[in-house]
């Protein structure tokens, strides 16, 4: 009887005690330190089987040539989940994470998860819309990133920048900027991953596992939507242009490996 | 039983209550920012902005006004926010179209003055600032404009001794970055609130319109005020006021912004506060002079599509109307506002 009424009251003493003076985070600070992480999302910029390295030259399903010089996108809204008991955990939604092929210090996307199994992992490409109208942000959201347009406020939630003798657009380049959080055009894809056939990933304290993402380049020009060079360097406002980008390259990521 | 049992552990609850009251106001021991009071003029509605978001200070202020003046946030050194909002013109540029800006360049529209910003939804005649923290980047990035990158605006504030001391007493620590760089310039941009004209002393009481200034506010209301709508003197929508579309701009406005047919040749209704002062008119500055735009509204409107269907008739006004309105538009000239040494360089 006793145990009943303290056990909620006792709820209550520690709320009391870790929330008082909790920071707040303005949407953009990444709450997990380097050593507090169990689980690690790392992304491995690719164009199919190889390592993508900046400005070597590989080729697109249409056969045309191409260099990229930047490539990034955001990752929010992190779910693990655990398909034999459905149980689903969300990591703080109010993360937001650039991965930037240029800097490899970007590509790790740590995390802290409730430990558990989990054979699925979830995300969005982007940045939600409330984050796009809630004014100036810091962190990885931080205008500073070049992922933000100034002349109509958004962010630009993936980027592939580029040469390519296929274009005829000036010097050769190729350009998509790929934003727009509301209406018919909202760009921002969920992408739902299953690990490799039988593997978990065990989270466990005091300890971390790590997911390996291919996020490969090539995915940007097909499916379902034929995005050639040739025919369309330049999409660099939300639109259905834009939207039709964003459904290829929700594609582009695999889960290749899990190390516990 | 039971009952020692509660009280115990309300103790506890207590307790912990206490020691958390303690441990926060040891951090808030250290003297902070001194708060600044927004003041709502009578009359005027709930602002758009949330200030718990961004809470005013002196201190927050003080940063944003320096900024404000700051030739560092350009490229070249030479265009601060404050060569475009100059202050005796209400914070327009004065007597130009479109303002100068980098390398000998034009803007491709009218810097439009700078007062009760706190009740604007979005900013830029076609709206596409959703929020007026991030307005300042539009012109800080603008190749034609300011000229700079983000990056580098931050760099030099960092190297600078003073901005150093001022983020400390604004934020609480030296960390400067662009959010904090925004907040406070959006703290100085707030602050300028215009609502001090004779309009607003004869809505008080304290002073009265001639005879001709009140026939000029009569026929406002009656056929201006649907739009320039009191106490902002704008509603803030986006409109075709049937201006012919200039071959050099092409500029459609709002649909940039939407992509929608239907927003083509929409601007932003602006506020008619301080009209004496932010010639010349319109979202291009085409008209120098308030009779040009009467002109505009009384035969000059072209039908579209989207014309606003409030202009369908024009707006036609006997010469004694006109001389009225005109005399009725120059009590909207806050003459304190514009000389208030807050916001002084």
């Amino acid at each position: 009887m006793k145990n009943r009424l303290l056990a909620p009251l006792l709820i209550i003493t520690l709320t009391a005690l870790t929330v008082g003076c909790s920071k707040e985070f303005s949407g953009t600070g990444k709450p997990v330190k380097p050593d507090e992480y169990n689980l690690a999302l790392d992304f491995k910029p690719s164009v199919d089987s190889l390592r993508l390295k900046l400005d070597s030259v590989y080729t697109n399903i249409w056969g045309e040539n191409y260099s990229v010089s930047a490539f990034k996108f955001y990752i929010s809204k992190i779910d693990l989940i655990n398909t034999d008991s459905n149980k689903i955990y969300s990591i703080n939604a109010e993360n937001y994470f650039l991965v930037d092929a240029a800097d490899s210090t970007t590509w790790t996307v740590k995390l802290k998860s409730a430990p558990f199994r989990y054979n699925k992992v979830a995300f969005i490409v982007g940045v939600d819309s409330l984050r796009n109208v809630s004014g100036a942000q810091t962190g990885d959201l931080d205008p500073a990133k070049g992922m933000f347009w100034t002349w109509n406020s958004g962010y630009i939630m993936a980027k592939l920048e580029g040469k390519s003798s296929s274009s005829t657009a000036a010097n050769n380049k190729f350009e998509y900027h790929i934003g727009g959080f509301s209406g018919p055009d909202n760009v921002l894809r969920k992408t739902v991953l299953l690990f490799p056939f039988g593997e978990y990933s065990e989270v466990l304290p005091g300890s971390s596992s790590v997911i390996t993402i291919k996020a490969n380049v090539n995915a940007w020009f097909y499916n379902p939507h034929d995005l050639k060079i040739e025919d369309k360097p330049v999409v660099t406002t939300p639109g259905p242009e834009a939207k039709a980008v964003s459904e290829n390259y929700s594609k582009m990521f695999t889960v290749t490996e899990i190390s516990n | 039983m039971k009952k020692t049992g509660v009280t115990i552990t309300g103790l506890v609850v207590l307790i912990a209550l206490c020691v958390n009251i303690n441990s926060c106001r040891k951090s808030d021991a250290r003297k902070g920012p001194s708060s600044l009071t927004f003041n709502i003029p009578a009359g005027f509605p709930a602002p758009a902005y949330d200030f718990t978001s961004n809470p005013l200070t002196q201190e927050g202020f003080n940063l944003g006004k320096k900024l404000f003046y700051d030739g560092r946030l350009s490229k070249d050194g030479n265009f601060p926010c404050g060569s475009c909002h100059q202050q005796f013109a209400a914070f327009a540029t004065f007597d130009h179209d479109l303002s100068h800006g980098f390398n000998d360049q034009f803007t491709t529209r009218n810097a439009p003055g700078l007062y009760n910003l706190a009740w604007h939804k979005a900013m830029h005649w076609d709206g596409g600032i959703n929020h007026i923290e991030n307005q300042p980047l539009a012109p800080i990035t603008a190749p034609n404009e300011m000229a700079e990158d983000i990056t580098n605006v931050i760099s030099k504030l960092k190297a600078d001794e003073e901005y150093k001391r001022m983020f400390v007493a604004a934020f609480g620590d030296d960390e400067i970055n662009s959010q904090r760089m925004l907040k406070s310039l959006t703290q100085f941009m707030l602050m300028l609130v215009s609502a001090d004209s004779k309009y607003d002393r004869v809505k008080k009481g304290t002073a009265t319109f001639t005879a001709a200034e009140q026939s000029g506010y009569v026929i406002f209301q009656s056929k201006c005020a649907s739009c320039h709508k009191e106490p902002l003197f704008t509603d803030l929508s986006y409109r075709n006021n049937g201006l012919v579309i200039s071959n050099f701009l092409q500029d459609f406005g709002r649909m940039r912004i939407t992509n929608k047919k239907e927003d083509s040749l929409k601007f932003k209704v602006p506020s008619l506060r301080n009209i004496e002062l932010t010639f010349p008119y319109m979202h291009d500055g085409r008209f120098y002079t308030i009779d040009q735009v009467l002109n505009h509204y009384a035969t000059g409107v072209q039908n579209s599509a989207t014309l606003d269907p409030l202009l369908q008739n024009r707006i036609a006004l006997s010469t004694t109307e006109r001389l009225n309105m005109r005399a009725f538009l120059k009590t909207l000239t806050d003459s304190s506002f514009v000389k208030d040494s807050r916001f002084a360089e």
